[in-house]
């Protein structure tokens, strides 16, 4: 990558290359697991803006008291959920290709945080309709046959459940919401894996915690010690209402 | 624990202070180093990752190929009854190793308040308190920062105190104990006494015997071998160009107190006011040239990313350079839409030149210290700061558009009188009257001023080491009586918890006979003390009560002026001889001038410096 005394100049050469006749949009799609889970939204935001400056990416940026460069992500992923599918829309001012924004991004990035892919976004956020996650837990009373009472009680209606809104709490069933979901017992690392896709558009968002909750309250998992019991959720993808996979 | 898959990080507040992750984070074989070092930092993560010298000193020790510097934060005590519940010990960032496994655990000092977080987080690490406890298996533990000059009442819980400026003596810390252990001499005495026969600035506290007289004074420190110090003098760094600048830094993912670059201009300052221990400990002043701060701000920016330069030293319109600089910085900050930042500004010197480059212009607020309200006791405290001053700087915020201005006070100065408050209230309605005569303010707005005020606290090395901080009640009726002198709404008034102050007077000044009461309050669950919803005074003097301790002895009482101090065992450069005169001109209501203007005679050029107002020392 770049030498690091040199990005005051590749700044200065990136400003004085002709503007685009209007800022283009350019998707990432990046990674957010291990410690970076525990990350929220908004700090992810702070960090997106430095690691941009930092990777001389020609930015669009506000005009006005206060400018910044403009960044929209999709879907929010909850703290403590991991993904290999999150998407960042930036939006450039001067000539520069998606690999190249890339590969600056990545080299100030970890494996943790890592842009896997850029290009011209075909679909709009607004498009995302469901979101499928891995989840796999760690209980004592983990077998074949937990595996089957899970798969029934999440795809059994009614599976009431409170839904914190803005406008309050709120009962719900969220059977509807989860578009397939399918439980197993995995023997060689002793976990219940759920493999499921849930609701995930901006009018009806299942968060996978929920799953989570609605296990421990049904099923009277994960009550034991929590430095041996254990989940994780990883989100794999997302989808257009179709169920195509979001470009 | 591991983190990725911990169901107690799922649990607690903020995780992403305990994640770790970040990039920038220095990562080495554990395998392959010789001497491996937790940095403790004794409060939470976005208050330790924000300060500069952990910075500097995590980049300093890892520059030694052979030594592995890691990070370690206090967790919030919503993770430290996790821990205790569930016995999961006190890990470095980096490795997630517990302490134990370390060499050397080093701890800042930054202020008296975090003691007994110090404390608590030795217990979460599962390392006996006292040193005298500790055999040769566990770490050795270190201590240094600004309240390691009079680190007395926690001095039986450590090994060594480095004094003064860590950049060198650090590394040489380290190399000594690689040196001993690759030689296979290793024992923690031999390497304890070598250390503070061999290192400048080491302080072996257990080498020093200390006697009491009758009355509960000290009698003396006595040194208990002949090759070692009889006062320990501490280390700078002489040359600021050539000390260590971290060009790496750790970003951390969430929202730390200072989320922008920090460029330390210079150490020291020139002022000298009577009550700042800052302002003596850091001499001599030690400037940096432009052009290497220019140097090391672009290396900074690229490096990390920030929006912000803030210029940081004891008081930024004192560095000779400032013009040069931040047009150097100019040059480069804008075109990347980077702002400025100048804190620590005085009002003798704020300028509408000054103004215009500085990124406060985001903000609406300027901040002041004029620290008393008239000019008596101004004068009394040494700072050179006249009522004009203020005003002329007020004008030219409030000419520029600015409507909010806020005014540092104490309270409880040495020879403060009632009418001496009262002039905090008066220089306030000043501020306000100088707004609506400003014909080109903004009169869409009302003026703001907040005036808030803290307690005087005497603190070791200053003129007013000796002075008896004001009673409780005494502090008490003078905030309300300021209170009532406050009639305007346009004024807010605000004041710091004098409790607290009481009892950071007895850690500021304490010896090691508060070693019980430490200890007890480590025992009873004391922690974030510096934090409104964890101090709790009752449990304090409670503590004091058991352990025998009057705190009225270390916080109340004027020290007599041929007593020996219990920092009287370190030497910070700056003579007592100083401190005395000083006190002299205090009670005079004489001013001293600032060291560019006159050398006051202070004793700290002995120490030498590059880029210095002081004069060379006679040899």
């Amino acid at each position: 990558m770049l030498p690091e005394k040199s990005k005051l100049t590749e700044k200065k050469r990136l400003r004085s290359l002709p503007e685009l006749e209007r800022p283009l949009t350019v998707r990432l799609k990046f990674r957010k697991t291990g410690s970076l889970q525990y990350i929220s939204h908004l700090d992810l935001q702070r960090t997106f803006m430095r690691v941009i400056v930092r990777a001389c990416i020609p930015a669009w940026y506000t005009k006005g008291f206060n400018p910044h460069a403009k960044l929209v992500f999709s879907t929010p992923l909850s703290v403590g959920a991991q993904s290999t599918c999150e998407y960042l829309d930036i939006r450039i001012d001067r000539e520069m290709s998606c690999d190249e924004i890339k590969d600056r991004l990545n080299a100030e990035l970890t494996d943790e945080l890592y842009i896997t892919d850029a290009y011209i976004p075909k679909n709009d956020f607004s498009e995302i309709a469901w979101s499928s996650y891995d989840i796999e837990i760690r209980t004592a009373e983990a077998n074949a046959e937990l595996a089957s009472k899970a798969k029934t009680l999440l795809t059994t209606s009614p599976l009431m459940m409170i839904k914190k809104s803005k406008s309050g709490e709120k009962e719900v069933d969220i059977i509807p919401m989860i578009k397939s979901v399918d439980a197993y017992y995995h023997e060689e690392n002793k976990t219940l894996k759920i493999k499921c896709v849930l609701s995930a558009s901006s009018t009806v968002y299942l968060n996978p915690e929920m799953l989570i909750t609605a296990l421990k309250n049904n099923l009277g998992i994960m009550s034991g010690d929590p430095t041996e019991e254990w989940y994780t959720i990883m989100r794999t993808g997302l989808y257009t209402g179709e169920l195509e996979i979001f470009r | 624990m591991n983190k990725e898959k911990s169901t107690i990080l799922k649990s607690v507040t903020k995780p992403g202070r305990y994640s770790g992750g970040e990039y920038g984070q220095i990562i080495k074989d554990k395998t392959k180093v010789k001497a491996r070092f937790a940095f403790c930092f004794p409060d939470t993560y976005e208050i330790g990752m924000s300060n500069l010298g952990l910075r500097i000193l995590y980049g300093v020790l890892n520059k030694e190929d052979d030594v592995w510097c890691e990070r370690v934060y206090d967790p919030w005590v919503d993770m430290q009854e996790k821990m205790r519940e569930h016995n999961l010990p006190l890990c470095a960032c980096e490795s997630g190793d517990p302490l134990t496994v370390f060499d050397m655990v080093g701890f800042t000092l930054q202020y008296e308040m975090s003691y007994t977080n110090v404390l608590n987080m030795l217990d979460l690490a599962g390392i006996p308190l006292y040193a005298k406890d500790r055999d040769d298996s566990f770490p050795i533990i270190i201590g240094g920062g600004p309240c390691a000059y009079n680190a007395e009442p926690v001095a039986d819980f450590f090994d060594l105190f480095d004094i003064g400026e860590g950049e060198e003596m650090l590394p040489e810390l380290c190399r000594l104990y690689i040196k001993m252990k690759d030689e296979g001499r290793y024992t923690k005495q031999a390497y304890l006494r070598e250390a503070a026969r061999t290192i400048e600035g080491v302080y072996v506290p257990s080498f020093y015997d200390v006697t009491y007289n009758d009355d509960g004074t000290i009698k003396a420190y006595t040194p208990i071998y002949d090759d070692i110090p009889k006062q320990v003098k501490k280390r700078i760094i002489t040359d600021m160009d050539k000390a260590y600048f971290p060009d790496k830094v750790v970003m951390p993912y969430i929202e730390t107190v200072h989320d922008r670059v920090m460029l330390e201009v210079y150490r020291g300052c020139i002022r000298g006011c009577r009550f700042c221990q800052a302002g003596m400990i850091y001499r001599p002043v030690r400037e940096k040239t432009p052009e290497v701060l220019n140097e090391q701000a672009k290396c900074l920016y690229e490096a990390t990313g920030y929006d912000e330069i803030s210029l940081t030293s004891l008081s930024i319109s004192d560095y000779t350079q400032l013009e040069k600089l931040t047009e150097q910085l100019l040059e480069w900050t804008n075109d990347n839409m980077v702002s400025l930042s100048l804190p620590s500004l005085r009002v003798d010197s704020f300028t509408k030149e000054l103004m215009d480059k500085i990124a406060s212009v985001r903000s609406s607020s300027l901040t002041f210290a004029p620290e008393a309200g008239t000019q008596r006791l101004r004068d009394v405290i040494n700072k050179n700061v006249r009522e004009d001053d203020l005003l002329r700087a007020v004008n030219v915020a409030f000419e520029a558009g600015k409507n909010t201005v806020k005014l540092y006070f104490m309270s409880g100065l040495p020879t403060e009188t009632y009418e001496d408050l009262k002039g905090i209230a008066d220089l306030a309605v000043s501020v306000i009257d100088a707004y609506y005569k400003c014909p080109t303010r903004n009169k869409a707005k009302k003026p703001q001023v907040t005036i808030s005020v803290s307690c005087f606290i005497p603190k070791p090395f200053t003129p007013f080491q000796w002075e008896a901080q004001d009673t409780m009640e005494m502090l008490a009726e003078k905030q309300e009586y300021l209170g009532s002198q406050i009639t305007d709404r346009k004024i807010r008034y605000t004041h710091h918890d004098a409790r607290v102050s009481r009892v950071e007077a007895v850690l500021a000044r304490g010896d090691r006979r508060l070693a019980p009461a430490l200890e007890l309050a480590c025992r009873e669950g004391f922690k974030f003390d510096s934090w409104d919803e964890c101090f709790d005074y009752d449990k304090w003097m409670s503590v004091f009560e058991r352990t025998g301790v009057d705190p009225a002895f270390y916080a109340n009482r004027a020290f007599g002026l041929d007593e020996v101090l219990p920092w009287d065992i370190i030497d910070c450069g700056v003579s007592k001889e100083f401190f005395l005169r000083e006190r002299a001109k205090a009670y005079g209501e004489t001013t001293t001038p600032n060291c560019r203007e006159k050398c006051s005679g202070c004793g700290a050029n002995a120490l030498g410096g590059e880029r210095t107002c002081c004069p060379k020392k006679a040899n």
